[in-house]
């Protein structure tokens, strides 16, 4: 329940004005042409907060009771589809036949997590590793959309300009291998949302959230609307795909977005030192995707196959090593990475299907730290080997 | 509380204020036209309006005819003295403002401070993880209180040395960062060759640090002996530890130091260190990079604010890691015991 009212900060992509760190190369910024629009926060086509209604026949004092009333049927729901309570109740069993990892086919459902900072940590080797601290808030299952039905589903319904133009569509799209699992985290006071952004939850019986998310998973790991998603989805050791949006830097020019060389800064040269230079060639058209200035980061990317190398039970955190995109208490997505090396290391040692159950829990329960065994402890000197 | 004027409509452009009359050139007239309030009268028939530079500005008819005594001078002093900002706040009394957790752990802890960024950066639940990680560290290994100017002896381990450990003895000059990211910086004369060492407080791979001697000086870093005689950094890695006392104060080495003549690596004299033998440096400056040098050390730093405001830790924020500190002190004394 304290969950609830701690994640009030919600972490809309507000403009951070950070200079950039210009060392990373020129190859990481060489993607394909996308669209600032492509990384629309879906739902689009609901509106998702609405002000509070100031009902003016009400005193102060019954509307923060109204509220309090409305915050204990949010955390009440929360508690009924918690894990703990289906393993407390003696009538719930478990999923009756729980999927099996199928190698090569297989891919879970992800977490919906919180960047909070920065924990530096180091290896039983002495070898310094700095860890990003993710905190996992309370989740459930709001939806599943067969790969059969991606044809149908609103965001992809209306088709948008850009993908009758495009000859390539995703992947996913018309491989139609995986279908999308909607995840909501951060439930929060229905007063702030718009009906139709209640509505979503429901169907599930859910309370609404502030965050919907999207994964692509296989069928056979598909979960049912209301089911629980926890911490220990992910064991110490697996290796995740965090994607995220990056920090906003703002409007930039182009040696700031682009690492463009400028011009030179004496020698004669004349209002020349930070531009472009030549849009086109020969006269011609300019042509789409021409590296221009404009606003730079807020934009969804992914860091690839990092390890997760502690879990903290108490503040439900995961210790993910490196560095992920977007700043501190942004959203991220956390899945099973999709680089082969960690696909086949899953293959031989398959991590809990569909997600993780109470009955997954070990003998006396997880202890506050679950660490790597590479990972030095603070309270353990380091015994370097002669 | 006086009641609002009536909604009449000629009154509503006052009772909503002055908002929806803003970018309108408005005449005295038309805002007094048809409102229940008499139109203004000479200035020393009105107790209502209140004092400003630019003229008369009216005050909002439920103040009027209310006395509002101004703050005395005890509470305001209170506030100033709460905020924790002003002139009359030094760095090192804003500190030791609360009186609650004992100045030894002050001491104890400098990187326990929370780490001096935007808020949007700061968490406190990363805060206090650093904070923990901190104290475990410490049941493993005695981190003494050491200051810069103070001069200190680390064994780290080192897979080449003969022993497995390299120790090296410096005078302290630099220490930043804070947390588990806290770095200090030693210096020292190896063979004529002027060698300085970064090393991480908390790494793992520091066997011990012990202090040779405890002494302050009088700026927070000893950058500048980069460019002072190498007599002032050269200490024998023979050196005979000094007794301290824990409950003494810090003492304070006061010397300044004559640096070199120029070129120096940095433009010493536009940072206010007062360590240096400032008459003694301006003999080497222009006229005019003295002007600078002066008039950077005025005594307007003080009533800075903003400036005050950025470069601080706010006192809620300091007081609530001593506090945590404190506690976890407490219980590595008790776990030092047991050991015992």
């Amino acid at each position: 329940s304290q969950l609830i009212v701690a994640m009030a900060t919600a972490p809309h992509t507000w403009l951070r004005l950070v200079p950039s760190c210009r060392s990373y190369s020129k190859a990481t910024r060489l993607h394909k042409i996308d669209y600032p629009w492509k990384d629309e926060p879906k739902p689009h086509w609901v509106r998702q907060f609405e002000a509070r209604r100031v009902d003016a026949d009400l005193t102060p004092e019954n509307r923060d009771w109204l509220r309090q009333w409305r915050l204990q049927r949010v955390r009440d729901a929360v508690a009924s589809s918690s894990e703990a309570a289906a393993a407390a109740s003696p009538l719930k069993e478990p999923p009756a036949a729980r999927p099996l990892w199928t190698p090569r086919v297989s891919q879970r459902c992800g977490l919906v997590g919180i960047k909070l900072g920065i924990l530096p940590m180091w290896y039983r080797n002495g070898q310094k590793v700095h860890t990003t601290v993710v905190q996992i808030p309370d989740q459930r299952v709001l939806r599943w959309v067969p790969p059969e039905d991606l044809g149908n589903y609103a965001s992809l319904r209306e088709m948008r300009p850009y993908r009758l133009n495009q000859s390539l569509l995703p992947r996913w799209l018309t491989q139609q291998r995986w279908g999308l699992q909607l995840v909501g985290a951060v439930p929060a006071d229905p007063a702030n949302f718009t009906a139709q952004w209640c509505g979503i939850f429901k169907a599930a019986g859910l309370p609404p959230m502030r965050k919907i998310s999207r994964f692509l998973v296989s069928p056979d790991a598909a979960l049912q609307p209301g089911a629980c998603l926890g911490l220990h989805h992910f064991r110490v050791g697996d290796c995740v795909d965090v994607v995220a949006r990056t920090v906003n830097r703002g409007f930039q020019g182009v040696m700031e977005r682009h690492l463009m060389e400028g011009g030179p800064a004496a020698h004669g040269s004349t209002k020349f030192h930070r531009k472009m230079g030549s849009a086109a060639g020969g006269g011609g058209p300019i042509y789409r995707g021409k590296r221009m200035p404009g606003v730079m980061g807020n934009r969804f990317r992914a860091a690839r196959s990092l390890p997760v190398l502690r879990v903290n039970t108490k503040h439900r955190l995961l210790f993910i090593k490196g560095f992920t995109p977007g700043p501190p208490h942004s959203y991220c997505q956390i899945m099973d990475s999709w680089m082969l090396d960690v696909r086949r290391s899953l293959d031989a040692n398959p991590p809990p299907m569909p997600t993780y159950f109470a009955e997954d829990a070990p003998e006396g329960g997880y202890p506050e730290d679950v660490y790597h065994p590479d990972l030095l402890p603070y309270d353990q000197p380091l015994e370097l080997p002669d | 509380m006086p009641p609002a004027p009536s909604a009449a409509a000629g009154s509503c452009a006052l009772s909503l204020g002055s908002r929806f009359l803003f970018g309108c050139r408005v005449t005295a007239a038309h805002r007094f036209a048809a409102s229940p309030v008499q139109p203004p009268s000479p200035l020393h028939q009105q107790p209502h309006l209140q004092p400003c530079r630019q003229g008369r500005r009216w005050l909002r008819p439920e103040l009027r005819g209310v006395y509002k005594p101004r703050l005395s001078p005890e509470a305001m002093k209170e506030f100033w003295r709460l905020s924790g900002i002003g002139p009359d706040h030094s760095r090192a009394k804003a500190a030791d403002q609360q009186a609650e957790v004992p100045p030894e752990i002050k001491r104890l802890y400098q990187e326990a401070l929370p780490p001096i960024v935007s808020q949007d950066y700061r968490d406190p639940i990363v805060e206090s993880l650093h904070r923990a990680e901190m104290m475990r560290r410490r049941r493993v290994i005695n981190i003494p209180e050491f200051h810069v100017g103070s001069i200190l002896a680390v064994s780290v381990m080192d897979k080449h040395a003969p022993n497995k450990v390299n120790r090296f003895v410096g005078l302290c000059i630099l220490r930043r960062h804070t947390g588990l990211f806290t770095t200090f910086t030693l210096r020292n004369m190896v063979d004529q060759v002027c060698v300085q060492i970064e090393y991480e407080l908390y790494s793992p791979s520091i066997v011990s640090i012990q202090l040779l001697k405890l002494e302050r000086r009088l700026d927070d870093n000893l950058l500048y002996l980069m460019d002072a005689p190498h007599s002032h950094c050269t200490i024998p890695f023979d050196m005979v530890p000094e007794p301290y006392s824990r409950n003494d104060p810090v003492p304070v080495n006061r010397e300044r130091v004559r640096l070199n003549p120029p070129p120096w690596m940095c433009k010493w004299h536009l940072h206010g260190y007062q360590g240096i033998d400032l008459e003694h440096l301006y003999s080497y400056l222009s006229d005019k990079d003295v002007a600078k040098a002066i008039e950077f050390s005025k005594a307007y730093k003080r009533y800075d604010l903003l400036d005050q405001y950025l470069n601080r830790v706010p006192v809620p924020d300091a007081d609530y890691a001593f506090k945590d500190i404190f506690i976890q002190h407490q219980e590595l004394l008790q776990h030092q015991q047991q050991q015992q």
